[in-house]
């Protein structure tokens, strides 16, 4: 039933992390993880050193209202090798195959879905807007619709699944890519598990590429509290939450743990006190203080659990690999965070 | 019937307020309602006693008969069901015309109620009914969350009054299950084990675990886990532990940095903080973790306090 094979060549960082991750990275694989970190800006707030003139360029082509449908909506992440001889002016006939596809293996039973007896097609679009560069590819919309049987709501269509691929400041990849290969490297999904291993299962016989669930393990979900807690925002809309899971047995125990946004704020300011990029060193001061402030109270080690889920007014993430993001500023930065979490789990 | 017997059921008797004789007679049940009814309890008291001492002989009272008046009437704070039952109707129904209450007598002398509550203009909602189990020798009730916000403190109001007590507080102590509500409060989940085990020496039983579990632990280590031990016992106890889903905690303190980096050295304010423990038994999890190793023996007084306490809702401030 799951047609995404897991490479096992390739080294993936374990989703369940090991406590000692999200200190100072030892690893080859943290320090190359680092060295990229360092070569484009981690904090959304500053631009990025490498193409600062593209910023404004970029605002002016993303358009909120047509990225508005991405927000505030939970998307289930995976990581996407490079497209073999995808062509941008061939989204028309995608959209053809793609649907003819989906009505073939409903035909033959295997696709299981409410609804199944609605005129089903599917929608290929660009994206305009939703890169870092130039260089990146353009984002790839694609949405399967429902077409209402009755004549009376034949303008009404339904979104039944919507999945989008983007490529947000990804030249660590497209420099070693050749050219008939397009790199969209992230893969957001949201409806139906059973559709989007449909669509996952077309592309890879379409453009011989391969899908893998993109997990965030606790090292990057405490790298992505502390980049989103240090961003500005107008107004915050969510609390900061951290959800950890504690492996204690028989019985689980989950310790939800929020903090007012302005008080996590004003500690992030007195970490982090050199103006410029996010450091490892402070992400792991601002965790520590965090569980040292809780350790006071509770005389429990945060540190010896699982960190699971975080949650700030501009985006929240889960460590099964879902996120929300919930301002329309950090969009960008946010996918590009992400890109490379995927682009690091494909390499 | 013996002239000392008859002398004290008529002293016995004589120590009841007229006002509360009905209720007593009945609840002693040695004379038939019939004969209750037909007393007239408006002639003075002296006549009144004569009247029920020859009935009582009539009907052969006996010394232990007698006895069971006593006990009952040495019963200063004397419960009666029926009344609690029709006074708390009465209030609710005088300040909501349309409102339904039902009771049913339940074991352990409970009493559970339920109500369905309507307005004045509308008849009682059958589908939102909320529910009470009041023990009546306790001065404890149990009500089920109620989805209208507004019939509680009526509610309060008319439990109150017609159990007789002054006022009535929320505790801030919920759970899904009943039954551990009802073991934390009246502390019964610890009495069929604590003779039990006392007998049995706690070194000896963990060192029995060590050997089998793994032989490499060093002594030191050895030590330790004991010590772990033996504090998550005392303060848990070692049976199972009652049932509570979670436990929230609103945190106001300042936050106070052991690495000595000046970290929110010049803040005064403090950090505002929601922590909320869930899990299927919170305090069985919460026993497992010094064992574990994650978190420290013994462990915050914040946790080991719930069931003492009696209460899963909590808000710290800096003293």
């Amino acid at each position: 039933m799951d047609s995404y094979h897991t490479p096992q060549s390739i080294p993936r960082r374990s989703a369940s992390s090991r406590p000692k991750e999200h200190c100072l990275g030892a690893t080859p694989l943290q320090r190359r993880l680092e060295s990229v970190r360092k070569q484009a800006s981690r904090a959304p707030a500053s631009p990025p050193r490498r193409v600062p003139q593209r910023r404004s360029q970029l605002r002016e082509d993303v358009d909120p209202q047509k990225v508005a449908f991405l927000l505030h909506k939970q998307w289930t992440l995976y990581s996407l090798t490079p497209l073999y001889k995808f062509s941008y002016t061939n989204l028309k006939e995608y959209s053809k195959l793609l649907s003819a596809f989906i009505a073939a293996e409903k035909q033959k039973g295997l696709a299981v879905e409410v609804g199944a007896d609605l005129n089903i097609r599917v929608s290929f679009s660009a994206l305009r807007g939703v890169k870092g560069t130039h260089r990146d590819p353009d984002a790839v919309l694609v949405q399967i619709l429902s077409k209402s049987p009755l004549p009376s709501e034949s303008g009404e269509v339904k979104v039944l699944w919507t999945g989008w691929f983007c490529c947000v400041f990804g030249d660590s990849l497209l420099e070693t890519v050749p050219e008939d290969f397009t790199c969209l490297p992230l893969f957001l999904a949201s409806g139906a598990e059973t559709s989007t291993a449909l669509v996952g299962t077309w592309f890879q016989k379409t453009f011989d590429c391969s899908f893998s669930p993109l997990a965030i393990n606790a090292f990057n979900l405490s790298w992505m509290a502390a980049m989103w807690t240090a961003c500005q925002v107008d107004r915050y809309v969510a609390t900061t939450e951290f959800l950890w899971s504690v492996p204690c047995s028989p019985q689980s125990l989950d310790i939800s743990y929020a903090i007012h946004p302005e008080d996590a704020k004003a500690l992030w300011d007195s970490v982090h006190r050199a103006p410029g990029e996010v450091t490892q060193e402070e992400v792991d001061l601002f965790m520590e203080c965090l569980c040292s402030h809780f350790h006071r109270h509770f005389k429990i080690h945060l540190s010896a659990t699982r960190l699971v889920r975080v949650s700030t007014s501009v985006a929240s993430a889960h460590t099964d690999g879902k996120i929300k993001i919930l301002c329309h500023k950090y969009l960008i930065g946010v996918l590009a965070y992400l890109t490379e979490l995927a682009i690091f789990q494909i390499e | 019937m013996d002239e000392t017997v008859a002398e004290f059921v008529k002293r016995t008797i004589l120590k009841i307020p007229v006002a509360e004789m009905m209720t007593i007679l009945q609840a002693w049940g040695f004379l038939s309602e019939n004969q209750l009814q037909d007393i007239n309890f408006r002639k003075r008291k002296e006549s009144l006693v004569h009247d029920l001492v020859l009935l009582c002989e009539e009907k052969r009272a006996r010394v232990s008969d007698a006895a069971l008046l006593d006990i009952i009437c040495g019963d200063i704070d004397l419960f009666d069901m029926k009344q609690f039952k029709s006074s708390f109707k009465k209030i609710l129904q005088r300040a909501l015309k349309n409102v339904s209450v039902t009771f049913r007598d339940a074991e352990e002398n409970a009493v559970w109620i339920r109500i369905a509550w309507g307005t004045q203009y509308r008849k009682p909602n059958q589908y939102k009914p909320t529910y009470v189990v009041y023990y009546p020798q306790t001065p404890y009730a149990f009500i089920s969350s109620s989805q209208l916000r507004s019939s509680i403190p009526l509610l309060g109001q008319a439990l109150t009054i017609a159990s007789k007590h002054h006022r009535i507080v929320k505790m801030d102590f919920r759970s899904r299950y009943l039954d551990s509500l009802k073991a934390i409060v009246f502390e019964q989940y610890n009495q069929t084990f604590e003779t039990h085990n006392a007998t049995t020496p706690l070194q000896e039983r963990s060192l029995g675990l060590d050997i089998n579990m793994d032989s490499r632990i060093i002594h030191e280590n050895r030590i330790e886990k004991d010590r772990v031990q033996k504090i998550t016992e005392e303060v848990f106890g070692d049976y199972p532990q009652p049932r509570l889903e979670f436990a929230q905690y609103k945190l106001e303190t300042k936050f106070k940095s052991d690495l000595n980096r000046g970290i929110l050295a010049e803040r005064n304010e403090p950090l505002r903080c929601l922590v909320k423990f869930s899990s299927p038994n919170l305090l069985e999890a919460l026993k497992s973790l010094a064992p574990a190793g994650i978190a420290d023996a013994p462990l915050s007084p914040l946790l080991t306090c719930i069931p003492k306490k009696r209460m899963n809702y909590f808000k710290i401030k800096d003293k």
